[in-house]
């Protein structure tokens, strides 16, 4: 299963020496803090929830002509502006996105965990690589991509670069997260032998991450391919969200769109078809 | 060989964890280290490559000091120190033949260690290594399928690969049976008997240090209390060693 | 030549030729796929260009500064969206994951039917949801959110069902064999012991649906993806570069605020 990125970066403090304050009533910390973030989780959900509905609005009809179009959706999907043969170009296209980006991103990702992981780096550059990435991390695909199409014209190259820009940042964190959980020993080990830092990346670290990189590359993937059909359809970038746009939002075609929702489903499916083989060839 | 000269290091800046601790270690010798738990024979053995900095004293390796080698001297220097941990610290995922290589890649470049490139006469020599070991079968296990004894049977021929002078051992048996205990400690008496490599060994079963050591030197809160031929490790003189520390605070973190 | 020796050296070839293999496959992968996508590979050396443009287009001028208020208040909105939804989300999938993992099912079918459920809400892509949600809901923040909750909805009933799923059955049986009853066993037993891992996947679902919310606001004509749409088109740069910097400090403080709690939960 995708884990939450941030939840394998909880920092933990290994206790060095003598501990001097006792963790009092541990348990109760934790306690407490749960409380207090479903709390105030439920009062802003409860304040926000009625002013969201808008004065005058037919919550009935709107939920009638929901359901009306995702039975037009699932049940009688059809094609009537484009050619089947076309859609699957888009939804290749997409594809092709999606691992482009990603063959990318965890390249460049690499050496900058490399530059970003505790076991190898110092300090400054640490803190330097991790917050520049947070920033990144923090604008969202599409902006990225929807600003490098004013630079590069709009078409392929803006929409690899800004998906590229976001996928780095993200496996970059991943992925010195899961050197940060390698441990020391065998990096001080090979410090005792004399080894050399590139030597050492490549028997020491390499051998030990290989797994988890395969794992998080793979999730990203997914992650990218969601992306591709998104920035297709925002930005204008092509592939199957842009055909998916055009179907919805400009012929209103909710049959059309129901076959394309049908070939990206049958995509994700081939998707977790294979992170669950995945999942089991790397449990053994 | 290796003489320690007024070593002394403390971690936090306040608690001392060596206090002017001086001895040698000769060649063809297995010198062991004994003391309770805490005393301090880790911090000794990391001293002597440095893989703990900022002590005081010296550390004279073939009249060398140790503490004085910039980075790349340092690495060097280290190249030709063997050292074997309780915790084996093998490279898991790779084969027994692969970690046995490794020992050889101090004196190689970074190109070399990147594309594991080594030439015939080091692949030959590893293969005699795990021979020596007993392990000639083994070589293209993955490490993590190992038993502990053929675990710490490949970190010593990771060491021999380096062509050391000396091997450092820190607690080289905590973590084995009985039967691996005695495989392990043969193999490491045969390499300073036959090989002429000093051993240095910590310890804490005074059984086995009586069994197999030339040399004793005993730790006590990070001083030296003992520094002699095994022959003169007496009972009363092994009740000195492991004595309850007069330091309060300290003994109370050693218990824990 | 000694045998062992040539058995080391077919060894390492092996390695070296696997190693070789893959290398040459993704590499013509990479080709193949910029080729197929008219992408050309040295616009990457350009990426210093969309910076610059950025640092120089994007930075709030006097002007911008009379956009802040109309900018913060639907950056606030949009928030309040994201959080309301992943709230929203996390309940419903709270009660599906219970019912639907296998170690606490009633019956497999069910667990089986959850579970397709959740996947195919899951991998619905967002515009679809955006867009039929906009036929029916018109432009304002219910589509949005229905948008948002939807996804949500999917990826954590599938991460909740996996999170009790580790959890055990022998706690539970545990629990069972001391005679306390379906829901005791619930609520005494399961849930504070996996509260942790939850609260970690709704933290984070509500980090990402702030960054997804202005997705679908730029899609569905709401929020402050449609603000940063209305500025970038009109060519209204500076307005839009104080959107993103807005965006960015509402993410990393999300991000700050996430961290602490996680810190304060491990
Ligand atoms: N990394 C460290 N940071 C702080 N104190 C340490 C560290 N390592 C060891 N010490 C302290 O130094 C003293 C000696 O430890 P050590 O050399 O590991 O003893 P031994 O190996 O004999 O059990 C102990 O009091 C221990 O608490
Ligand atoms: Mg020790």
């Amino acid at each position: 299963m995708i884990k939450p990125e941030n939840q394998i970066s909880l920092p933990t403090q290994v206790p060095t020496g003598p501990r001097l304050t006792i963790p009092l009533r541990f348990r109760d910390r934790r306690r407490i803090t749960i409380m207090l973030t479903l709390l105030v989780l439920a009062y802003i959900t409860l304040i926000t929830l009625p002013t969201m509905i808008p004065s005058h609005f037919k919550l009935g009809a709107a939920l009638m002509s929901f359901t009306e179009n995702i039975k037009i959706m699932f049940l009688q999907p059809h094609l009537t502006n484009t050619t089947f043969l076309t859609l699957l170009g888009a939804l290749g296209q997409s594809i092709l996105l999606a691992f482009l980006t990603t063959l990318l991103g965890s390249v460049l990702a690499f050496f900058f965990a490399l530059a970003s992981t505790r076991r190898l780096a110092p300090t400054p550059l640490v803190l330097g690589i991790q917050s520049l990435m947070a920033v990144i991390r923090a604008i969202p695909t599409v902006l990225w991509v929807l600003i490098y199409s004013v630079v590069f014209g709009l078409g392929a190259d803006a929409a690899v670069v800004g998906i590229t820009f976001h996928s780095v940042a993200y496996l970059t964190k991943v992925y010195a997260d899961s050197m940060d959980e390698l441990s020391p020993d065998s990096i001080e080990t090979m410090q005792a032998m004399g080894l050399k830092k590139g030597t050492i990346i490549r028997q020491a670290v390499i051998p030990y991450l290989v797994s988890s990189y395969f794992s998080w590359t793979f999730i990203r993937f997914e992650i990218n391919f969601a992306d591709a059909i998104a920035v297709g359809a925002a930005a204008g970038a092509g592939g199957i969200g842009y055909q998916l746009f055009m179907s919805s939002s400009f012929y209103f075609n909710f049959h059309e769109v129901g076959v394309m929702v049908y070939m990206i489903l049958a995509f994700a499916l081939v998707l977790e078809i294979i992170s669950y083989r995945l999942r089991s060839v790397t449990n053994q | 060989m290796l003489t320690v000269n007024h070593l002394a290091k403390s971690y936090d800046g306040e608690k001392k964890s060596l206090t002017d601790v001086s001895f040698s270690v000769r060649s063809g010798e297995v010198t062991v280290i004994i003391g309770p738990s805490g005393a301090g024979k880790t911090t000794i053995l990391r001293s002597i490559n440095q893989l703990i900095r900022d002590d005081e004293g010296e550390i004279l390796f073939d009249q060398i000091d140790m503490r004085q080698l910039n980075r790349v001297q340092l690495r060097r220097a280290r190249s030709h120190i063997g050292m074997i941990f309780q915790s084996y610290n093998l490279i898991e995922p790779l084969t027994a033949i692969e970690n046995v290589l490794h020992g050889c890649l101090g004196t190689k470049s970074n190109f070399a260690g990147i594309f594991s490139i080594y030439n015939n006469r080091e692949k030959e020599e590893a293969l005699k290594l795990l021979q020596k070991v007993g392990l000639e079968e083994f070589a293209y296990q993955q490490c993590r399928n190992l038993s502990g004894g053929q675990k710490q049977r490949v970190g010593i021929a990771r060491a021999l690969m380096q062509h050391p002078k000396i091997i450092l051992c820190d607690e080289p048996i905590a973590s084995l049976d009985p039967k691996s205990t005695i495989t392990v400690m043969d193999i490491l008496r045969g390499l300073a008997v036959n090989d002429g490599i000093s051993v240095l060994i910590n310890l804490h079963q005074v059984d086995i240090a009586r069994e197999y050591a030339d040399h004793v030197i005993g730790i006590n809160n990070g001083q030296v209390v003992f520094d002699d031929r095994t022959q003169a490790l007496s009972d009363a003189a092994i009740t000195g060693i492991y004595r309850k520390n007069a330091n309060l605070e300290g003994s109370l973190v050693h218990e824990s | 030549m000694n045998p062992n020796l040539q058995q080391v050296n077919h060894f390492f070839n092996k390695k070296r030729f696997r190693l070789s293999l893959i290398l040459v496959i993704l590499g013509l992968a990479y080709a193949g796929a910029s080729l197929g996508l008219g992408f050309q590979t040295h616009s990457l050396l350009n990426i210093q260009d969309g910076i610059a443009w950025l640092i120089q287009n994007f930075i709030p001028n006097e002007a911008s500064k009379g956009y802040w208020h109309e900018i913060s208040q639907q950056l606030f909105r949009t928030f309040l969206v994201a959080v309301a939804a992943t709230t929203c989300a996390a309940v419903g999938a709270l009660f599906l994951a219970i019912i639907g993992a296998k170690t606490l099912t009633a019956a497999i079918t069910v667990s089986w039917v959850i579970r397709g459920f959740s996947s195919l809400l899951r991998n619905i892509p967002i515009v679809a949801w955006a867009m039929i949600l906009l036929f029916s809901f018109k432009q304002n923040d219910l589509t949005g959110f229905l948008a948002l909750f939807f996804m949500t909805l999917g990826f954590l009933t599938r991460a909740f069902m996996e999170t009790i799923e580790d959890f055990g059955t022998e706690k539970i049986q545990a629990l069972q064999a001391t005679g306390a009853t379906y829901l005791q066993v619930i609520f005494q037993g399961l849930l504070p012991e996996i509260a942790v891992a939850l609260m970690s996947w709704i933290l984070y679902m509500i980090e990402n649906n702030v960054r997804d919310a202005t997705l679908v606001g730029l899609l569905t004509g709401t929020g402050i993806g449609f603000i940063f749409n209305l500025y970038f088109k009109s060519l209204r740069y500076g307005a839009a570069g104080l959107v993103v910097l807005s965006v960015i400090l509402l993410v990393v403080t999300v991000e700050l605020i996430s961290n602490l709690i996680g810190r304060l939960l491990s």
